[in-house]
């Protein structure tokens, strides 16, 4: 009623000072909004409790809210209750986290912005010849075409493998909330192959998702585990399963991923200092170290050595072609 | 330059199977290292192929071992090569090690910086030619084998297919800056060769610059002139 009008709006002030004065917008346009994954459910559904003007107490949107949308495979009201309690339980959510800074849990929206339907998705749907035959049947326009949307654009890949390295890279490569968290910062991924070849643009290798939540074994983003659960994709019991996924190296042996981590922080590639990990892995990370020394040292020594050789020997060269010349 | 006249002569220093030889592993090597360091790449820089990225990414895969096997069976040839025919049996033995070379070395440094009044005469391979061949057995040996690993790489724990990427990083960092401040300044930028030193090309080298950089050489050369018999391995041309 009031929100589609542009420039709706409230100036918050942090003090006195009007420096601090934010802006918030509260203009939604609904030719947008229509567009997007949840276009077709009113505000009410998911901001409840909104009676009155100012909306004041009114409780934060919550995904697990029955909307009243009817679930066509079910007849019942959709909710996302069943994934937001998958995610409570997991090594994100506020129940299978054992951190004590809650606070920093991500939560739905800080991986799900409601986005809209890519336009040319949109235009290449509609001239879809599998949708034209959907609609001989099925007569409500909008429905065939939003449901036709919603299968075919699962079946491709909604995020980009850069995408999804990016948006996990936000908390996992931030040095401060990792060290809070006691987590390994997840840096030395960017120099693994995998990482290479992802920034290329390879659709064959994997992002963090294909192992940390690899739906071809039945994990999801929404129930990843800690490394350390025996439940995890990523503990060393199952990463051989994870790493010959088909398409990946499928005749991994149970030694190929053995060992510690895949994408060490390099701090941990560190000859004296290295953060508590187990034996092995710390024998190996100093196995690592040395050779990358031993580089370093030869690098120097042989190219330091032949630089100097050719200097002098230009040097000596110009000394007799002017003794010779004189 | 002054001194080109008709008369001059020139032996042959690298013979034709040489030269095939060296144009292959110079190819294939740049291509090794163009297509590799392409790994090591920021990924910002990556980034800046966009759209192109993933075709790049796999005509980089292809070429980097499409010259990776060139670079192993050239190896393989030089191997059976020295082994088996006359030229790289006097080539191999001509290139081992000796005490001279060290003697030269020493000699060498002192002439250069001054304290020596006689460049010491140096051989047909002199000791940092010697080098930089012998470096290539020790340098091939690393990245043929850790580049097999990592193209097999199911076949190996992880722990040594981690070992072997970083010594087939250290080996190739080596040997590019080995080849471009080594070889490359040898061949082109050395004050006696400048602009470019042609024997890659044409395998001859003059005899002003056979005397004065390989002087024994050029003496056991002329001798063996003098000899009618002996004349099979160096060309004289008028």
């Amino acid at each position: 009623m009031c929100h589609k009008y542009p420039g709706l709006g409230r100036i918050d002030s942090n003090g006195a000072n009007n420096a601090n004065k934010i802006k918030r917008v509260f203009y939604i346009n609904n030719n947008i909004y229509e567009k997007t994954y949840h276009g077709s459910i009113r505000c009410k559904s998911c901001h409840t409790g909104v009676t009155k003007i100012p909306h004041n107490g009114i409780k934060k949107v919550d995904c697990a809210t029955e909307c009243h949308i009817i679930d066509p495979s079910s007849n019942k009201p959709f909710s996302h209750k069943k994934i937001v309690n998958d995610f409570n339980a997991s090594v994100h959510g506020s129940e299978g986290s054992n951190t004590s800074a809650k606070e920093d849990l991500p939560v739905c929206k800080d991986c799900h912005s409601n986005k809209a339907y890519h336009a040319d998705y949109e235009k290449q749907t509609a001239e879809m010849a599998s949708l034209k035959v959907c609609e001989e049947c099925h007569k409500s326009g909008e429905f065939t075409k939003r449901f036709f949307e919603h299968i075919s654009y699962r079946t491709t890949k909604r995020r980009s493998s850069k995408e999804v390295v990016k948006l996990c890279s936000t908390c996992h490569a931030d040095k401060e909330l990792m060290d809070k968290h006691e987590l390994d910062i997840v840096i030395g991924f960017s120099n693994t192959f995998h990482a290479k070849a992802l920034f290329y643009g390879n659709t064959e290798v994997p992002n963090c998702l294909n192992c940390h939540a690899p739906y071809q074994l039945g994990f999801s983003p929404h129930r990843i585990a800690s490394q350390k659960s025996s439940e995890s994709p990523t503990h060393s019991e199952n990463k051989h399963l994870t790493c010959s996924q088909s398409g990946c190296h499928i005749d991994a042996e149970k030694s190929f991923a053995s060992g510690g981590y895949v994408h060490p922080s390099p701090e941990k590639i560190k000859i004296s200092k290295i953060i508590g990990s187990q034996e092995k892995t710390r024998f190996q990370n100093t196995v690592i170290g040395w050779i990358q020394m031993f580089y370093k040292v030869l690098i120097t020594l042989v190219i330091g050595g032949l630089a100097f050789h050719r200097v002098l020997d230009f040097h000596a060269t110009r000394r007799e072609k002017n003794k010779g010349g004189h | 330059m002054s001194s080109e006249q008709k008369t001059e002569r020139k032996f042959l220093r690298m013979t034709k199977s040489q030269r095939v030889q060296h144009v292959i592993l110079f190819v294939s090597t740049t291509i090794l290292i163009i297509t590799g360091f392409m790994l090591q790449a920021d990924n910002w820089l990556i980034e800046i192929f966009g759209d192109y990225g993933e075709i790049i990414f796999s005509i980089r895969s292809w070429l980097h071992r499409i010259a990776g096997v060139t670079v192993a069976l050239v190896c393989a040839y030089h191997l059976i090569y020295v082994i088996t025919t006359e030229e790289g049996k006097s080539w191999a033995l001509d290139m081992l090690p000796r005490l001279k070379d060290a003697v030269d070395a020493y000699q060498n440094v002192l002439f250069m910086i001054g304290l020596r009044d006689e460049k010491p005469k140096l051989d047909r391979f002199m000791y940092m030619e010697k080098l930089e061949y012998w470096s290539v057995y020790f340098g091939m040996t690393i990245v043929i084998i850790t580049g097999i690993m990592m193209w097999t790489e199911y076949l190996w724990p992880r722990f040594y297919l981690e070992v072997a990427n970083v010594f087939h990083l250290g080996e190739a960092v080596l040997a590019a800056l080995a080849i471009i401040v080594g070889h490359i300044f040898s061949v082109h930028y050395n004050p006696h060769v400048y602009p470019m030193n042609r024997t890659f090309i044409d395998g001859m080298i003059s005899e002003e610059m056979m005397k004065e950089e390989h002087e024994l050489w050029y003496e056991r050369e002329i001798k063996n002139l003098d000899k009618p018999a002996a004349g099979t391995d160096s060309n004289e041309k008028t």
